[in-house]
């Protein structure tokens, strides 16, 4: 009780004092709003399960804000899931801003987003994965919501599977068709209390919701996954995060238990 | 003769020195949306690709920045705002002070100073002279709703539009409440 108490106390100091802020650059999800036009960014992530051996996969990716509405992704998928470490396939993502209402103190926008992925693994599973496990397409919407200290954000989505490159389905396992797609995200800038220059590092906390459903047969999972972030000198950008099932009945998932690392590069200005 | 000469060529001096001195000696720009530095820096550095800007001073808690200009060079609001939106951003509000030298304020409210037009909500029928602080209650220079109550407030076409006809050629007018 006593010990709990000792885990209490400094909790609620920090809720209550610190003037929180919002945050909405989200590690396990993408906000409504785009990045600068004209940027160019370079993200590096490193994720893979514990269980049952330990397996990961590097996902190096390209960044660009055509306009300040509209941005491209580009994707390498590298993992050992399969044994050795090797490429299993490449992703496109793009994002259009539709709406933007913007006031002093919050804002909502909202984006239409979608996504082809292409994969070479051996699917045994009826969840769908673009990024590295999946061939397929996946399309939808996010509404992203900052008012004052609060920076919500929420995305719906289809995602449609075809035959993964080769072929490679394995006899008796469930098949992927399609999958519906929803998360819940929101964030914190926990540090600095009050900003001197760009050269401080930001620590932002996260904290989303991720479920899936397959509308087919109602089976679905639901994931809680917390994430710290680190900002330093306003343009390069660390996420670790982990992703545990709380609820669900998918078997075999890919993304089940998993971390995720992150590292990103931001290069304002880099087109003309 | 040689006085006289010499005393042209000072007006023209002066006159040409009139024309191209700075007449807005800084903006207090207001950025909404801003949640990170890293948002902060993106509209930095957009604004930083405007060649008439001398210096940028960002207020990161307050998400004002305080923009100042080249000597020689014609202050463009409107390019303003569209580095900060380029950046996924709003202008919140823009206040700048300007260094006026005998500009008349017409009847209407219309004045032209430098290559801008600006129509004032709270003045006419006086001459400017010195520093005044005015703010920018153009569309899209602060939150839509703000602008939506301004627009009903004051009964001017030009407000709506962002322009109007000035010398008979339409033109680009700046609405502005000191």
């Amino acid at each position: 009780m006593r010990f709990l108490k000792f885990l209490l106390v400094p909790v609620a100091v920090a809720m209550g004092t610190i003037a929180v802020q919002a945050q909405e650059l989200y590690v396990f999800s993408e906000p409504a709003s785009n990045m600068a036009a004209k940027s160019i960014g370079f993200r590096l992530t490193n994720e893979g399960v514990f269980s049952p051996s330990f397996s990961s996969r590097l996902i190096p990716e390209l960044m660009v804000g055509f306009n300040k509405n509209f941005m491209l992704h580009g994707q390498g998928f590298f993992s050992d899931m399969d044994g050795k470490y090797k490429a299993e396939g490449a992703g496109l993502y793009a994002k259009y801003r539709f709406l933007s209402i913007d006031e002093v103190k919050s804002h909502f926008r909202a984006a239409a987003f979608a996504r082809v992925g292409t994969s070479n693994r051996p699917t045994y599973s009826e969840d769908i994965n673009l990024e590295g496990d999946n061939t397929g397409l996946q399309a939808g919407l996010v509404f992203t919501q900052l008012l004052h200290k609060l920076a919500l954000s929420s995305t719906l989505s289809y995602s449609k599977a075809f035959d993964n490159i080769g072929d490679k389905t394995i006899t008796g396992m469930p098949e992927p068709d399609h999958m519906l797609g929803y998360s819940l995200s929101s964030g914190y800038l926990l540090l600095p209390f009050v900003y001197k220059n760009y050269n401080q590092p930001n620590l932002n906390l996260y904290f989303e919701v991720l479920g899936k459903t397959n509308p087919e047969n109602g089976r679905s999972y639901v994931d809680f996954a917390p994430a710290v972030q680190v900002i330093i000198n306003s343009r390069t950008r660390v996420d670790l995060g982990y992703r545990f099932e709380v609820t669900g009945n998918l078997e075999n998932r890919y993304n089940k238990n998993m971390y995720m690392a992150r590292v990103e590069f931001n290069f304002f200005n880099a087109l003309k | 003769m040689n006085t006289i000469k010499s005393l042209i060529i000072l007006s023209i001096v002066l006159f040409a020195g009139n024309v191209s001195a700075q007449q807005i000696s800084s903006v207090d720009l207001q950025v909404t949306g801003l949640t990170c530095s890293m948002c902060s820096q993106a509209t930095d550095e957009s604004l930083r690709t405007l060649d008439f800007i001398e210096t940028i001073e960002p207020d990161l808690n307050k998400n004002i920045f305080v923009l100042t200009f080249k000597k020689d060079k014609a202050v463009d609001f409107d390019q303003i705002k569209t580095k900060v939106e380029d950046a996924g951003f709003s202008v919140g509000n823009l206040d700048a002070v300007f260094n006026f030298n005998n500009t008349k304020v017409d009847d209407k409210g219309l004045a032209v100073a430098g290559t801008n037009v600006y129509q004032f909500l709270n003045a006419k029928d006086k001459t400017l002279n010195g520093p005044v602080k005015a703010t920018l209650v153009d569309k899209d220079f602060m939150s839509g709703s703000a602008f939506k109550k301004k627009a009903a407030q004051v009964s001017l076409e030009s407000l709506k539009s962002g322009s109007g006809m000035v010398n008979g050629k339409m033109t680009r007018i700046y609405h502005l409440s000191i």
